[in-house]
């Protein structure tokens, strides 16, 4: 936890001044050394991996996408016999996954632990000063993707891409937050189709719905977790899907490639381990995962319930395809300007 | 309607079993618990009660943990009265009239009074729940970021009435919170304000805010005052619990109108619970005959705030059952336990899996009652247990909230944060600050700022719909009326003072 312990303070000294100042030092100085005693002396690896339980770590609290995930695979892998290690799942919330990041780097060269890793694991780092990147722990595996839909009211004007296309207003485009992928494939739909659309950012899939729902936004990007049930029940139509090849889930539903509007660009869902782990834990973490990707249980439990696209990276194409996401979010944000060079 | 009495009735007979109202009873009791303890709320009572539940029915399983989210209902008023800790926003209120009680020895009507108003107020929303849901949730989906930020505007205007003598204070004292809420990541332009540590990407918890205001700011205030609680003696006779006729009939309009209040506002998502116990206080305040009682133990500002907090759990369901939109913390981790059972929280919820919704309405029909007569059968135990800790009563508080600060993300950060917003309570106290106009920021600013944002936005630039949408409207109206009404109060009370020496 070397997580910048000096700048806050001296920052906290600068707002705040003068009696508070001392409080804050003392406060750091205290988070320091509590810190500090929890750091194990030296992590002893057993022979035989693994040589304990293994602890899946939670960036968000109960109930989040992290710990549905790491809770689904704790309870296929238990009850397919995939592994026979206890697994204990923990939740480290807070600071959109970096205390989690802080955590797991904190038992660099332990392979006993294993973190949920979406978006934010990108992001976060690219957002915020906390001194950790990708590049910091070891991918495991990709598991799937959330594609993301181009969705509209069925009740609504645009019925096709071509509708938008031609669209004389300016639209209104709803998604969950600002730089995130959703805003991301807004803004290269808009460059590729020639027009500006105006991105509302919303908190939440609910509030996304909801606004689509009452058509206060004209269409929306979202995933097809929150959204498939109204395309079932036609109040929604999906328009387009950003995904290089249709899916199972949506047959129907044209990708834009499809449309000659060159986008790919999906959520992912994988796992990764601590830094610097030794071939033997992270040969058992590998194949531990791809066994769980592999087996029925998981597909019906976990993945087709939430309206995941299976897509299996191993650890190479996944370093690979994080190192690639990494470059394309880091581009979108600076030019969306929220991160300076 | 008979259809879904039908419904209702089918509902029923799956779950009036002897295991199952066993299960609802303890649920119950185990979330008034875990409501009880401050910092453990709704979502973590229903996240520890998960694994329990994975060998039983669907039907079952989601009785246990309705039971265990309308339990932390009742339980979050229970320190609030006791120990001055609410565990939420909601319960604020419920801790500024009822700790006052408490300490002229009137803990116990106050208990009883919020146990049976939040009954009322709880059967007041299911009942909108059983039959209006599906027209409901149409209603509030219509709602744009527009209607939302007048409702918060409305919501902050009531801090005039929380402001008390000095309205300067009020403004430093509201102003504060403004700057503690924007804190954190925004969702709105992605930049992260006062970002010193990763801790705070996502901004000061609430919840952490109001432990160390009110628990650890009162325990260090009265370390140097030496208060000793007004316990009386001992009692055990049931009518010292029970409200008597007086406060029943004081508070029996107040409760009726914090249930409306708390169905048609508490409904929607956000902030709205917090905004309808608000507007419930301000309400009755403006309606009440002795409103200098209020902020000093009034009965009908307990008991209309507490209807209305309680009216918005059965409302928070209904864009959960009908659309599958979670509109609070409890029913985003309702909406993960749905999933787990297997069903599909959507608009096909009510067609696919409607004998398990309908099974689990019912399950929260029984577990309300249940839990009045567990609620008022424990206060008893409650009054008596904190006479047994009277003396060491500040370690046990500062335990509480120690530990509840603690258990918010599992690390030391947020006891940190209790103990600076534990300093800043009692700084605030002692220098007569108000601390409704600071914590009413804190939760509404960024709501507002952020809706505001969001209504120019889709606008693309323009103000007109403030005014062109009807709802926007009426708010509008509505917000302009009270405001010129105080003004105009203000204004006859200042010429009538010139003219009579």
């Amino acid at each position: 936890m070397t997580v910048n312990t000096t700048g806050p303070g001296s920052r906290f000294k600068a707002v705040i001044g003068g009696h508070m100042a001392t409080l804050g030092r003392a406060i750091m100085g205290l988070c320091l050394a509590g810190s500090m005693a929890l750091v194990p002396v030296g992590s002893v690896m057993a022979q035989d991996f693994p040589g304990r339980g293994i602890e899946f770590v939670a960036g968000y609290g109960p109930g989040g996408g992290h710990d549905t995930l790491l809770r689904s695979m704790a309870k296929v892998i238990q009850s397919e016999g995939i592994s026979d290690a206890a697994i204990n799942v923990v939740n480290k919330p807070g600071g959109s996954s970096s205390v989690a990041m802080g955590y797991l780097n904190s038992h660099r060269g332990d392979a006993h632990y294993l973190m949920a890793a979406t978006s934010s694991f990108i992001t976060t780092p690219l957002m915020s000063n906390i001194g950790l990147d990708y590049s910091d722990f070891t991918p495991i595996a990709r598991l799937g993707i959330d594609p993301e839909l181009l969705v509209v009211n069925a009740s609504g004007p645009y019925q096709s891409l071509e509708d938008i296309a031609n669209a004389e207003k300016t639209l209104n485009v709803g998604g969950t937050g600002t730089g995130s992928i959703e805003q991301i494939v807004a803004v290269q739909l808009g460059e590729a189709m020639g027009k500006t659309f105006n991105y509302i950012p919303f908190q939440g899939d609910g509030n996304v719905t909801s606004a689509l729902l009452s058509g206060q936004v004209d269409f929306v990007i979202t995933n097809p977790g929150p959204v498939k049930d109204f395309i079932a029940s036609k109040r929604f139509a999906a328009l387009g899907i950003s995904t290089g090849e249709r899916v199972d889930l949506f047959p129907d539903v044209p990708t834009f490639k499809e449309n000659n509007y060159d986008i790919e660009l999906s959520l992912f869902r994988g796992v990764v381990a601590a830094g610097d782990i030794n071939e033997e834990g992270k040969d058992y973490l590998v194949s531990m995962v791809k066994k769980l990707s592999q087996s029925p249980e998981w597909k019906t439990s976990y993945m087709e319930p939430n309206s995941v696209v299976p897509d299996f990276l191993g650890p190479e194409d996944f370093e690979n395809y994080l190192e690639k996401m990494n470059g394309v979010y880091k581009k979108s944000l600076t030019d969306l300007g929220i991160i300076k060079q | 309607m008979l259809d879904t009495l039908a419904s209702l009735g089918g509902g029923f007979s799956d779950i009036l079993n002897p295991q199952n109202l066993l299960l609802i009873f303890v649920a119950g009791l185990i979330g008034t618990v875990v409501g009880a303890l401050p910092g453990l709320g709704p979502s973590a009572g229903i996240a520890l009660m998960m694994p329990l539940t994975f060998g039983m029915s669907q039907t079952a399983g989601l009785c246990l943990l309705t039971g265990v989210y309308l339990g932390t209902m009742y339980g979050g008023r229970i320190t609030a009265i006791l120990i001055n800790t609410p565990g939420d926003a909601p319960a604020i209120i419920t801790a500024l009239e009822g700790y006052p009680l408490m300490r002229q020895g009137r803990g116990g009507l106050a208990l009883g009074v919020s146990a049976l108003s939040s009954f009322i107020g709880g059967t007041i929303g299911l009942a909108v729940l059983v039959f209006f849901a599906p027209v409901v949730a149409e209603y509030a989906i219509f709602l744009g970021p527009s209607e939302y930020f007048l409702l918060m505007v409305i919501g902050l205007s009531t801090i005039v009435l929380l402001a008390g003598d000095n309205i300067f204070k009020a403004v430093i004292a509201t102003l504060f919170g403004v700057l503690v809420s924007t804190f954190g990541s925004d969702y709105i332009s992605g930049y992260v304000r006062f970002g010193f540590t990763p801790e705070l990407i996502e901004g000061i918890d609430f919840v952490a805010i109001i432990i160390g205001l009110y628990g650890l700011g009162e325990v260090f205030f009265n370390l140097e005052k030496r208060i000793v609680l007004n316990l009386g003696r001992p009692e055990f006779r049931f009518s010292d619990y029970f409200p008597d006729r007086g406060s029943l009939k004081t508070s029996f309009w107040p409760v009726m109108r914090g249930g409306v209040l708390g169905t048609s506002v508490g409904i929607l998502p956000g902030a709205g619970a917090t905004v309808a116990t608000f507007l419930s206080y301000a309400l009755e305040r403006k309606l009440s005959r002795r409103p200098e009682k209020f902020g000093d133990g009034a009965i009908e500002g307990l008991a209309g705030p507490e209807s209305s907090n309680n009216a918005g759990v059965p409302g928070s369901l209904i864009p959960l059952i009908t659309l599958g939109i979670p509109g609070s913390g409890g029913t985003a981790i309702m909406l993960g336990a749905l999933i787990m059972f297997g069903m599909q929280p959507g608009p096909l919820l009510m067609i696919q899996s409607g004998d398990v919704v309908w099974a689990m309405i019912a399950g929260l029909i029984v577990g309300n009652v249940f839990l009045l007569a567990s609620n008022v059968l424990l206060i008893p135990v409650f009054i008596n247990a904190l006479r047994l800790i009277q003396n060491h009563l500040s370690s046990i508080v500062l335990g509480l909230c120690v530990v509840g600060a603690f258990s918010l993300n599992y690390d030391i950060f947020n006891i940190w944060i209790v103990l600076v917003f534990g300093a800043v309570g009692y700084l605030m106290k002692k220098n007569d600050y108000p601390t409704g106009p600071f914590i009413l920021a804190v939760v509404l600013a960024p709501l507002t700022e952020n809706y505001f944002r969001q209504t120019i936005m889709q606008a693309q630039g323009s103000w007109d719909v403030f005014v062109t949408r009807p709802v926007s409207l009426g708010l509008l109206i509505f917000l302009v009326l009270i405001v010129a009404a105080s003004i105009a109060k203000k204004v006859v009370a200042k010429r009538r003072g010139d003219t009579t020496p």
